[in-house]
C-alpha cells in the first residue's frame, strides 16, 4: 500500500545507483562463467540486510541527536529515513520499503497493542473529569481540523471529515516511546498516555465512518459505503477478540511474568497482524481493540504484569525509519505547508483548551502541559491516510498532502513537545537536580 | 538548659499519635510509582483527622493523627486519614498500601522528593537516601516531663523487638524472600545513627549527648537520630519506631495501644532499668526479632539467659492487662494477642499470597486491596 502510493521514485538516484554498479556487475558474470555456484548477481537488497541497514541509520542519527541535543531518539529515527528515503539520497527504494512493511506494521502492531493495553476503563470511571478532557479533546480536535479543512483550505465535507478523523488523535506509539524513554511517571504523564489511547479509539471509530462516507462520496456505492465500514470494525474487533482469548487461554498455563508468557503475547500480536493484512482489515486497529480486550478480559491478571520485551526497541526504530522514508517531501509546496501549519495550529488550540477548560484536580498549568503532551501525530496517521487514499488514488492525492504534511512536522516537532511537557512537569528521571556526594 | 535542642514541649501523660508512611503504587502493575507531590499538590482536605505530608522519596507518603488521649481518637483518623487517601489516590489511578518494603520495586528509580531537608538527606547519604524507601509506622506517647521521656526511651529499649515482631511485614526485597519477618530495619541500620539511644539517666545528660555529637559535626538536629526510640522534645514525647507499617489500619491502631499501655505499666511500677546491659544484647535481640519473627529467641543480659520471643510478649500481656482496662484498648490489645499466640502476621499473609500466586506484582495487589477496604478486609 505504502510502495503503491507513492509513484515518484527518485528516478535519478536510482541511475546513478545502476552507474555504480555496472562494474561490480561485469566482474560478477565473468566470473560466473569460471565459478558455476555463483548466484546470479543480486537485484536487489535481502531483506535482512535491508533490516539491519535501516536499523543502524536510524540508531546512529537517533542516538547522536540524543546524546547531543537530548532531542528524543525518534526524531532521529524519522531524519534517518527521511534523508535515506526515495524524497533526498535514495537509498531506500519503494520496494524496498514495501519489503520492510511487515515489520512495520508488525512494530505499530505491538505498540498499539500497548496502548491498548494501558487504556485503564477504571480509572476513567472513577474520575469523571478525565472523561470530561477526553471527550472535549475528541470533539474539540474533530471540529477544530473540520472547520479548518472546510474553510481555509476548501475541502469537499467528505475529505475534510476524513483529514479530521485521521489527524484529530494524538499518537500512541510516539507517546509510549517518549514515556518510555524519558521513564517520566506522574499524573501528567499517565493523563498523556490515557488520552493519547482515548482520541486514537475515538479516531479508530470516526475513521471506519469515513470510509463510508468516501465510497458514498466518489462513488455512490452504498453496497461498499455500508459493508466496508462493517468489515473493518468486524473483521478488526473479531480478530481481536479471538486472538486476545486465545492469548489468554495459553498464557493463563504458563507461570506468570515468565519469559513462555512474553513469547505468548509477541506471538499472538503477530498472528493478529498477520490475520488482519491477510483480510484487509487496518493492523492498527485490529491491535488496539486486542491491547484492549487483553486488559479487560484478563480478570485472572493473567498478562496483566508482562511487558513487551526491549526488542520492541528494535522494531520501533524500523517503523519510524520506514514513516520517513514514506513521507512525500518531493511532493512539498509552500501553499500545503501552509496549510499543514495551520491545521496543526488549529488541532494544537483544540487540545490546549479541552484539556484546560475540563477541569479536575490537576492544577491548570499542568493541564496545559497534558495539552502539549498529546501533540503528536504519527504513524497510525500516515497509515490511516495510506488506507483511505489506497482506495481512490486517482482521486484522493491532493487531499491526501494535508495530512501527510501535518504528518510529517509532527514527526519531528511531536515527540520534542511530548518530551517537553514530561520535563516541564517534573516527571523524567533526572527533571530535578539531584547533586548527591556533597557533605 | 536545653541549648541547642529547644525545650522539652509539655504534654498530657500518655496522649498518642501515630505516623504512618504508606507505599504509593501504580495500579498497572503495583511497582511503586511516582505520585506524591502530585498528590499533595491536588489534595482537597480540610486537615480534621491529621495531617498528610511528603516523605523521602516521591513513592512514599506520610499520614500522622492528631494528638489523642484515647485510642479510639487513634482509630477514628486512622480511618480518616485512610479513607481520604484512598478516594483521593482513586482519582489519580493510584493505589496505596502498607507494608515495611515494597516487594520488588527498584531502589534506584525511586525518586527524592523537593524540599530542602529531602535534598539535604540526599546530598548527605547518597544512595541510602533512595534505599530508605522503607515504610514505617512510629507512635508517639506525651510524657509530662523531659526526664519522664529520657527514662521511658530507656525503659521500652528492652521491648524493640516485641514491636518489631508484632508489626513485622516485610519479608520480601528486590524481588527475593529475604527469609526474615522485617527486613525494613536492615535498610535504616545503614545509617550511621541508626540503633540505639546510650544509656542515659536524665534530660541533662541527654542534652550533654547531643551537644558532644552536635560540637563533633555528627548531628544537626534530633531528626538526625535515627533511634530505635527517641525523646521527641518538640511533641513533648518519647517515639518508638521500629515498627514496620502494618497491612491494616487495625493493627497500626492495636500497636499504638500496646505503646500507650506498656509506658502506662512502666511509668506506673518503675521496674529497676539494667540500660547499658541491655545496650550490649541490643542488636542481637533485635536481629533476632527482625530475621526469626514470633520465632526469636531472646537475651536477657540481668538473667543472663535465653527464652522465647513469644513467650516473654504474652507474659506482658498479662502484665499490661490492668493498664488496657483504664485506657479502655482491652480489644485492641487481645487483637495482638492472637497475633502473637496464631503467629498470623503481616509477613505470613505477605507469603501465604506469595504462594498462591506465585509472583509479587499479586501479592502487592492483594496488599492494596486489604489496606483499601478497610475494617472488614482487615477483620
Amino acid at each position: 500500500m505504502v510502495g503503491a502510493a507513492l509513484s515518484l521514485p527518485m528516478a535519478g538516484a536510482l541511475d546513478n545507483l545502476q552507474r555504480l554498479l555496472q562494474l561490480p556487475r561485469r566482474f560478477w558474470e565473468q566470473a560466473q562463467e569460471e565459478l558455476f555456484f555463483l548466484p546470479p548477481f543480486p537485484e536487489q537488497i535481502d531483506s535482512l540486510a535491508l533490516f539491519s541497514l535501516l536499523l543502524v541509520s536510524g540508531l546512529l542519527i537517533g542516538e547522536s541527536l540524543h546524546v547531543r541535543l537530548r532531542w528524543p531518539r525518534l526524531i532521529g529515527y524519522v531524519l534517518a529515513g527521511t534523508l535515506f528515503g526515495p524524497s533526498l539520497l535514495g537509498w531506500i527504494s519503494i520496494e524496498a520499503l514495501g519489503q520492510v512493511r511487515p515489520i512495520a506494521d508488525a512494530a505499530l502492531g505491538l505498540l498499539l497493542l500497548e496502548a491498548g493495553r494501558r487504556l485503564d476503563l477504571r480509572w476513567l470511571a472513577s474520575n469523571p473529569a478525565l472523561l470530561r478532557g477526553a471527550l472535549a479533546d475528541i470533539v474539540l480536535s474533530f471540529f477544530f481540523i473540520y472547520f479548518f479543512a472546510t474553510a481555509v483550505v476548501g475541502m469537499v465535507p467528505a475529505w475534510a471529515a476524513a483529514t479530521a478523523a485521521v489527524t484529530m488523535a494524538s499518537a500512541p506509539a510516539v507517546v509510549l516511546l517518549t514515556v518510555e524513554e524519558a521513564k517520566a511517571q506522574g499524573q501528567v504523564t499517565e493523563r498523556i498516555i490515557l488520552y493519547a489511547s482515548l482520541g486514537s479509539a475515538a479516531s479508530f471509530v470516526l475513521f471506519a465512518v469515513v470510509l463510508g462516507v468516501v465510497h458514498t462520496e466518489l462513488s455512490h456505492d452504498w453496497l461498499n459505503a455500508v459493508v466496508h465500514p462493517l468489515w473493518v470494525v468486524a473483521g478488526g474487533g473479531l480478530i481481536a477478540w479471538l486472538v486476545s482469548r486465545f492469548a489468554l487461554a495459553v498464557a493463563g498455563r504458563l507461570p506468570k511474568r515468565s519469559l513462555a508468557q512474553v513469547f505468548i503475547l509477541v506471538a499472538s500480536a503477530l498472528f493478529a497482524v498477520g490475520l488482519a493484512r491477510m483480510l484487509a482489515v487496518p493492523v492498527f486497529l485490529t491491535l488496539f481493540l486486542m491491547g484492549v480486550l487483553l486488559a479487560f478480559r484478563d480478570q485472572q491478571q493473567v498478562l496483566k504484569y508482562t511487558e513487551l520485551p526491549e526488542v520492541h526497541w528494535l522494531l520501533a526504530i524500523i517503523l519510524f525509519v520506514v514513516i520517513g522514508a514514506t513521507l512525500p517531501w518531493r511532493e512539498f509546496t509552500w501553499l500545503t505547508g501552509l496549510y499543514a501549519l495551520g491545521l496543526l495550529g488549529a488541532r494544537a488550540l483544540a487540545k490546549v483548551a479541552a484539556l484546560y477548560w475540563s477541569g479536575g484536580e490537576l492544577a491548570p498549568a499542568k493541564r496545559l502541559l497534558v495539552g502539549v503532551g498529546i501533540q503528536p501525530l504519527s504513524a497510525t496517521a500516515v497509515f490511516m491516510a495510506y488506507e483511505v487514499a489506497g482506495l481512490y488514488p486517482a482521486v484522493s492525492r491532493t487531499a491526501l498532502l494535508l495530512p501527510l504534511f501535518a504528518a510529517a512536522i509532527m514527526e519531528i516537532a511531536g515527540p520534542a513537545l511530548c518530551r517537553l511537557a514530561l520535563v516541564r512537569a517534573g516527571e523524567t528521571d533526572g527533571a530535578r537536580t539531584e547533586t548527591g556526594g556533597k557533605q | 538548659m536545653s541549648g541547642r535542642l529547644g525545650d522539652f514541649t509539655h504534654s498530657e501523660a500518655l496522649t498518642l499519635g501515630v505516623e504512618l508512611e504508606l507505599q504509593l503504587v501504580s495500579r498497572r502493575d503495583y511497582d511503586l510509582t511516582r505520585g506524591a507531590t502530585d498528590l499533595l499538590g491536588a489534595l482537597d482536605y480540610d486537615g480534621h483527622f491529621g495531617e498528610i505530608k511528603l516523605e523521602i522519596t516521591e513513592s512514599m507518603i506520610e499520614v500522622s493523627t492528631m494528638p489523642q488521649a484515647r485510642i479510639a481518637g487513634i482509630a477514628t483518623d486512622l480511618r480518616g486519614l485512610r479513607d481520604t487517601l484512598v478516594r483521593h489516590c482513586a482519582k489519580n489511578n493510584i493505589a496505596i498500601c502498607g507494608g515495611g518494603t515494597h516487594p520488588f520495586h527498584h531502589w534506584a528509580d525511586r525518586r527524592i522528593c523537593p524540599g530542602e531537608r529531602f535534598d539535604q538527606i540526599y546530598q548527605r547519604y547518597g544512595y541510602l537516601a533512595k534505599q530508605f524507601t522503607v515504610f514505617g509506622q512510629h507512635v508517639h506517647v506525651g510524657c509530662t516531663s523531659a526526664d519522664d521521656a529520657i527514662w521511658l526511651t530507656q525503659a521500652l529499649a528492652e521491648h524493640v523487638p516485641t514491636f518489631i515482631a508484632l508489626s513485622a511485614a516485610s519479608p520480601f526485597v528486590d524481588g527475593v524472600d529475604t527469609f526474615f519477618q522485617s527486613a525494613r530495619l536492615n535498610a535504616v541500620s545503614a545509617f550511621p545513627l541508626s540503633g540505639q539511644c546510650p544509656p542515659l539517666g536524665s534530660w541533662l545528660e541527654f542534652v550533654a549527648h547531643f551537644d558532644f555529637l552536635y560540637d563533633c559535626g555528627i548531628v544537626r538536629s534530633i531528626k538526625d537520630l535515627y533511634w530505635d526510640v527517641r525523646p521527641k522534645p518538640e511533641y513533648g514525647t518519647v517515639e518508638i519506631r521500629v515498627c514496620d507499617t502494618p497491612l491494616d489500619v487495625n493493627t497500626a491502631t492495636a500497636l499504638a495501644a500496646l505503646a500507650q499501655a506498656l509506658c502506662r505499666y512502666l511509668l506506673r511500677t518503675r521496674p529497676l532499668l539494667h540500660a547499658e546491659r541491655w545496650q550490649h544484647v541490643a542488636r542481637y535481640n533485635k536481629f533476632q526479632a527482625c530475621r526469626y519473627g514470633m520465632e526469636a529467641m531472646l537475651s536477657d543480659p540481668v538473667r543472663r539467659c535465653q527464652e522465647p520471643l513469644r513467650e516473654r510478649m504474652l507474659a506482658l500481656f498479662d502484665a499490661l492487662a490492668e493498664d488496657a482496662r483504664e485506657l479502655d484498648s482491652t480489644a485492641w490489645l487481645d487483637a495482638l494477642r492472637a497475633v502473637a499466640t496464631e503467629g498470623e502476621g503481616g509477613a505470613v499473609w505477605l507469603r501465604a499470597w506469595q504462594a498462591a500466586h506465585g509472583n509479587l506484582n499479586d501479592v502487592v495487589r492483594e496488599a492494596a486491596e486489604r489496606w483499601m477496604q478497610g475494617d472488614a478486609a482487615a477483620a
